[in-house]
């Protein structure tokens, strides 16, 4: 059992790859026996010595899903309810007792990728195909669900759905002052291949600004000067 | 903003180039900012050979945002601390 690894373990980073470390401390019984140790001034370290199933997590940034078949301002439908039920009748569908919940009164349209939170076993992604029932009461997925009653509180909420062959008509999966910036970087390139490298630097400096523009909106930052900063007293 | 408002704005007809400059300028956003955040798990082994040590990081990562471990006594992921430096005198263990 792993026990203190924020102060047992470290990690080394070569290249494209992480090297893990653990510290042998007076905590560690296996001290007296444990051979093949890598010793430094005062600390001594060793390769992990225990299994652990899904031990290592690392959490970064990544290009993914570049385009996405609908804007990101309009991928807006939400729907949350005590009343759904999951695969009660037929293993793709959830079902609500409320008429029209899932097109009307939360916008969700046939083809459009989904979330699900909150259910007992059947969180993750997934596509609707289409809308089925009396006032259109279910909605039938792409995907095999699990059985769930109602009762618990779920939020099934739209999300960007990837254009894996992107063409002219594909959205740009960044919000509007992100794509902005992605058209400066844009012009910037097309300078740089015209030869006019002043104008390359002036569109990678506004692309650079947008995305500290983007950054300090997130943050609600604003700087504000009671006085001219150039001002001659 | 759609592939072809984009190129009216830049003034550029190459569709495919268009493309690329926007896969291009997304890496280098996620390069500076934190967009688009991943999570990628694997299992820690015990060591028994050489580089048994050795984990391959996602081959999509852009930046690392945190590392963390599992605690399996209190089941949570705690955050651990990069060495700035490889351990001295030893680079490869035969024996471990």
């Amino acid at each position: 059992m792993s026990s203190y690894v924020d102060k047992d373990y470290f990690y080394y980073l070569r290249g494209r790859e992480l090297l893990l470390y653990k510290l042998l401390g007076s905590r560690n019984e296996n001290r007296i026996t444990q051979s093949g140790v890598l010793q430094q001034y005062q600390n001594e370290l060793v390769y992990p010595d225990e299994d652990i199933a899904n031990g290592l997590r690392v959490e970064y940034t990544k290009v993914s899903e570049p385009f996405v078949s609908e804007a990101l301002e309009t991928t807006l439908s939400y729907a949350s309810g005590t009343n759904i039920s999951i695969a009660e009748s037929n293993n793709t569908d959830i079902v609500t007792t409320t008429s029209n919940f899932w097109d009307t009164t939360s916008g969700f349209a046939v083809g459009d990728k989904i979330r699900i939170k909150g259910s007992s076993s059947n969180d993750g992604d997934h596509t609707i195909v289409s809308f089925q029932g009396t006032n259109n009461v279910i909605l039938r997925t792409s995907s095999t669900l699990t059985t769930e009653a109602s009762g618990q509180r779920i939020i099934i909420q739209q999300i960007p759905k990837e254009v894996s062959s992107p063409d002219s008509t594909s959205h740009i999966n960044l919000n509007k002052m992100l794509s902005l910036a992605v058209v400066d970087y844009c012009k910037a390139m097309l300078s740089d291949r015209r030869g006019e490298i002043d104008k390359k630097e002036y569109y990678m400096k506004e692309f650079y600004s947008k995305l500290a523009d983007n950054e300090s909106n997130k943050r609600i930052i604003s700087v504000a000067s009671p006085i001219n900063a150039y001002a001659v007293k | 903003m759609t592939v072809l408002e984009l190129m009216e704005r830049v003034g550029i007809k190459e569709e495919t180039l268009t493309i690329a400059w926007v896969k291009d300028a997304i890496h280098l956003i996620q390069s500076n900012t934190k967009e688009k955040i991943d999570i990628h798990k694997q299992d820690i082994i015990d060591a028994h050979d050489s580089n048994d040590n050795v984990y391959i990081l996602p081959r999509d990562l852009i930046a690392i945002e945190n590392v963390s471990v599992l605690d399996t006594s209190a089941s949570k992921y705690k955050k651990i601390k990069r060495l700035t430096n490889q351990p001295h005198y030893v680079v490869e263990d035969t024996s471990p």
